[in-house]
């Protein structure tokens, strides 16, 4: 009995927070379907009571919205696959591989994560310029495609995983790349899975970066491409909601992927074998 | 990648080369705003079929972060031919030399610059030069609730600044509740318009203010607020088209856009209001916007460019653009257009379009307008007396304006730039170099530089030698003129750092960021742990629902995210509010109340971030071995010896990075603030890094504004040192 109490408050607890969670999302996906004169008003109601497809026909005939989602993840895929690459690799030897001064580095890795962004966006830009980079796939993606703070994370994660694992793995003769591929990637799949989504979904809503960089505007991602459907002062919100829509479904979808990897006990499963 | 970027430049050179050799196909590239952006393109349509074998490239460009992209686009190199620019930032690009002076086209022109509204052609001309022509204007005027004014016995709103006021208290007095005018505080446009109407000019005569008009305007307008006409709080979450629905501001001062946002999203408020002009004091003056059109100095076709201009800005087209867009035509002989001339709720823009006044043409106008927002709020609150406030803002846009003509030679600047980059990079060698006596493999540490070079390759380059860069420029005075020209660069040793001691909102900002995070990091890690316990948990079913609902937050757009924070904070029916009134509890202005303010942006972050590190966590405790669990549990213990003897410790490594990180996260807040309050009330929200912003890319002080994000690193830096010993600390005692 008592537990059945505490099993139901829980899921009270459980349901309210996805309640404050979920209810701008909710109110983005209903306001997209809504006519101009139910937007605002004092009492909103949750659920469109004249339902109309106005701003997504609108969104669709003002964008052309393959080429810019084909942008988008262009960008988004090859940041994603470069950064789990690169930051998992510099992770590994941060964690598992003795060098002379590895903690000196990585400290120093710390500390320039602690330089506000903003202020390296020009002198990265002017970089890119120099190296005749602008306006190239390559400019957008290539600097997006290491971050200390990933090195940081997976390294945290994979100094748990026990060091008996990989001195059996070299006794057997596996090479340093095929003990990080074939073991410790494995064992480190829910926190690379939360690297994938990370950098999934930075490169997805970036906004600035993609736009300074790509000169035409075939070559825009798709935030930015809906930002520029945009007036400065008339704002047509059931647009901007479908807009804002389009863009989070692939995201959810990606998200919804990954977690898939978050099981339970794979390297508690590693350390008993 | 690279080589097709080559083959693709050589194919458009090859088009160009031939399209000229064949003096058909000639064609320039046009950048517009926003909306703009996509309806020139019937313009260009209609252009192109005016002048067989021309083609017009239209492209859009976003409001927010057209600014960066432009100067961005000045510096790379890849400005379009001609580009709409907003009128307050022509002297900026001025000063960069990106635009084409234009005065011989004007003069050979059929265009007469004296069919413009003179308002309009202010921010085109200086120095006895062209350099663009006004392409669509607008201005402000009242908009009313004519039923609720007849209530109050008015038919229209009088036309003085007397009768102005006593129009407000009757329509205050008209009604149960709310205010008669929506008039914010911290709006330099506002404030302008009524400032001139008193006689005050900016920067005219060697004096930035005029002395009795400053006063007397601030008394004016302070007289609104203390009689509760208009609200010193709460005017800024206000959704301002529901309020003038319910009649809780049945008048507030806007442009043309206006009319038909209030068409189209209040159909039933149609007939039940009107547009009037603003009041006159000594004299009638508006405020002149709008856009202009300007040619880049790097224009591959200048006379086709032209041609479009002229194009544009004929009467015929003046007026079919209104027909295209809504805006309002610059040139005065397209308002004979029926569509124009019959339009009732147009005709007071029509007569403040003569009088408007453009602030002056100055590239350094953004910082003074910050300079007047501050020092008028401050006024309205009554925190300093008016005439201490025009002394003190005089003061400041004297010391905004004070230009250091320093030159040094190329030599000498390459001399103390390499110096300085020296500087860390020897420190960081000092602190790398090898201490002898390594018993290292070397087969492992050969693997471990393969491992680490990728990375180390790309943040070398792009984190870096940029932060050796911006490092070097925190110690120079580079600004707007030198950003496109190394040569008005100059070292100004560490005047950026003794400037930031004085800065009034740095410290400001720096006091708000502190509190934030010493709230902020706590309640947000508190929050994300227990949620991913709770997401842990075995009897939890639908688990892939519930993860998806956390990281919701986190992927959903700010914009869409704004929006509901702002109306859930809305003091007239937010729910936040509702619940308070439900208690028995008064209303409270969450986000202009200069001690909620911050706290509500703190919840609001919270909210939005919290996603992130319950996703960290929830992997964390993924790798907890469940054997470890099981051992405890023969010895019957509890849930909380659960979680402090094994949950707790397994996560040490986690729960140190997502310190570290949120510290640092939420040191750099930034965000919220932007989005929701632009820093304000009186600065009660600004944080280091959105003052940063503000001076990095908006008024373009690079210099000063990197001299700040050292100030900040080296804050977070003593943070994360301290973090750092605690951790080692505890690793040495377990």
């Amino acid at each position: 009995m008592k537990k059945q109490l505490s099993k139901t408050a829980f899921y009270a607890f459980m349901l309210i927070s996805v309640a404050i969670t979920l209810f701008p999302f909710i109110w983005m996906i209903s306001t997209s379907f809504k006519p101009p004169d139910e937007i605002f008003t004092k009492h909103p109601s949750l659920f469109p009571s004249r339902f109309t497809l106005d701003g997504y026909r609108q969104l669709f005939a003002a964008v052309s919205m393959w080429t810019h989602l084909f942008n988008s993840v262009i960008y988004a895929v090859f940041v994603t696959i470069l950064s789990v690459l690169f930051n998992s690799m510099a992770a590994y030897a941060f964690a598992k591989l003795r060098f002379p001064g590895r903690e000196k580095l990585f400290a120093l890795l710390l500390v320039t994560m602690m330089v506000p962004g903003q202020v390296t966006m020009l002198p990265v830009f002017l970089i890119l310029k120099s190296m005749g980079l602008l306006n190239t796939y390559a400019g957008l993606i290539i600097p997006g495609s290491a971050a200390v703070f990933a090195i940081f994370m997976i390294r945290q994660f994979m100094a748990e995983i026990p060091e008996e694992i990989l001195e059996a793995a070299r006794i057997d003769g596996l090479s340093e790349f095929s003990i990080f591929w074939r073991i410790i990637l494995p064992l480190c799949r829910p926190i690379i899975a939360t690297l994938a989504v990370f950098s999934f979904i930075g490169a997805w809503n970036d906004f600035l970066w993609p736009l300074i960089i790509m000169l035409r505007e075939d070559k825009y991602t798709l935030p930015v491409a809906l930002a520029s459907a945009n007036g400065q002062y008339n704002t047509d919100w059931a647009f901007l909601m479908a807009g804002a829509v389009v863009v989070v479904i692939p995201a959810v979808l990606i998200f919804l992927l990954a977690q898939k990897h978050y099981i339970k006990g794979i390297a508690a499963g590693a350390v008993k074998g | 990648m690279k080589a097709f970027g080559m083959a693709f430049r050589v194919a458009t050179l090859i088009l160009c080369f031939s399209a000229a050799g064949a003096q058909a196909g000639e064609r320039i590239t046009v950048w517009a705003m926003g909306a703009e952006g996509k309806l020139i393109r019937q313009a260009a349509d209609l252009f192109e079929s005016r002048n067989p074998g021309v083609r017009v490239i239209t492209q859009s460009i976003p409001w927010t972060g057209a600014h960066e992209k432009l100067v961005t686009a000045v510096i790379g190199d890849m400005a379009p031919d001609i580009s709409q620019m907003g009128t307050t930032w022509m002297p900026e690009f001025k000063a960069m030399g990106a635009i084409e002076p234009l005065t011989g086209l004007v003069k050979g022109s059929t265009i007469k610059p004296g069919d413009f509204f003179p308002g309009a052609l202010e921010s085109n001309f200086s120095g006895g030069e062209w350099y663009g022509i006004p392409w669509y204007v607008d201005t402000r005027v009242l908009f009313y609730r004519s039923d609720l004014a007849k209530k109050a016995g008015y038919d229209a709103p009088p036309e003085d600044w007397e009768g102005f006021y006593r129009f407000s208290k009757a329509l205050l007095a008209a009604k149960e509740s709310g205010y008669s005018l929506s008039l914010p505080t911290n709006d330099w446009q506002i404030f302008l318009m009524f400032y001139w109407q008193s006689g005050g000019e900016l920067l005219q005569g060697g004096e930035p203010l005029t002395p009795g008009s400053f006063e007397r305007t601030v008394a004016y307008l302070k007289r609104f607020f203390d009689e509760k006409l208009s609200p010193l709080e709460g005017g800024r979450e206000m959704d301002l088209l529901t309020a003038f629905e319910s009649g809780h501001f049945p008048a507030f001062i806007s442009g043309p856009w206006m009319i038909s946002q209030l068409e189209t999203s209040k159909p039933g408020l149609n007939g039940r209001w009107a547009t009037a002009r603003l009041p006159g004091g000594e004299r009638r003056a508006s405020f002149m916007g709008g856009c202009n059109l300007v040619m880049f100095r790097n224009s591959g076709n200048k006379p086709l460019a032209w041609k479009f201009m002229e194009f544009l800005s004929t009467p015929e087209m003046q007026a079919r653009w209104y027909e295209i867009s809504g805006d309002l035509p610059a040139n005065r002989k397209a308002w004979n257009a029926a569509s124009l001339a019959g339009n009732k709720k147009l005709s007071p823009f029509r007569k403040e379009l003569e009088t408007a006044k453009a602030p002056p043409q100055i590239p350094e106008w953004e910082s003074v307008a910050a300079a007047i927002d501050d020092a008028v709020e401050e006024a309205l609150y009554g925190k300093t007396e008016p005439s201490a406030a025009r002394e003190k803002l005089s003061a400041d846009i004297a010391g905004i304006l004070k230009k250091s003509e320093r030159t040094q030679s190329a030599a000498f600047k390459i001399a103390v730039s390499i110096l300085l980059c020296l500087l860390p990079v020897t420190a960081v060698f000092l602190y790398l170099r090898k201490k002898g006596g390594d018993a290292e493999k070397k087969r492992v540490q050969y693997a471990a530089f393969l491992f680490i070079m990728p990375a180390m390759a790309v943040l070398t380059v792009f984190l870096f030698i940029p932060i050796l860069g911006s490092f070097t420029a925190s110690m120079t005075n580079w600004n707007m003129y030198g950003i496109n020209d190394f040569g008005k660069v100059a070292f100004i040793g560490l005047e950026n750092y003794s400037a930031l001691f004085s800065d009034r909102i740095f410290l400001a900002g720096l006091r708000n960021t502190l509190v934030f995070a010493f709230i902020g990091v706590p309640l947000g890690i508190f929050v994300s742990l227990s949620l991913a316990i709770a997401l842990n948990a075995q009897i939890l079913r639908f688990k892939a629902f519930f993860r998806v609902s956390y990281f919701i937050p986190v992927i959903t757009t700010m914009v869409a995210v704004a929006i509901i924070w702002r109306w859930l904070y809305n003091p007239e029916f937010g729910i936040f509010n509702m619940l308070l009134s439900s208690l028995g509890l008064p209303a409270q202005n969450w986000l202009s109340n200069k001690w909620l303010a911050l706290p509500s942006l703190i919840v609001m972050a919270v909210w939005k971030g919290f996603g992130y590190n319950t996703m960290i966590f929830l992997a964390a405790l993924q790798s907890i071995p469940e054997s470890l669990y099981e051992s405890i549990d023969i010895d019957g213990a509890s849930w909380s010896q659960k979680f402090w003897y094994i949950t707790l410790p397994m996560l040490r490594n986690t729960f140190f990075f997502i310190t570290v990180t949120t510290t640092i996260g939420y040191l750099q807040f930034f965000a919220e603030p932007y989005i929701m309050t632009g820093g304000g009330p009186m600065n009660a929200t600004m944080s280091v890094v959105l003052h940063m912003y503000r001076h990095g890319f908006k008024f373009y002080n690079l210099g000063y504004a990197s001299a700040m994000a050292y100030a900040l690193f080296a804050v977070v830096f003593v943070f994360t040192f301290l973090q750092f010993r605690v951790q080692k600390r505890k690793e040495e005692a377990a």
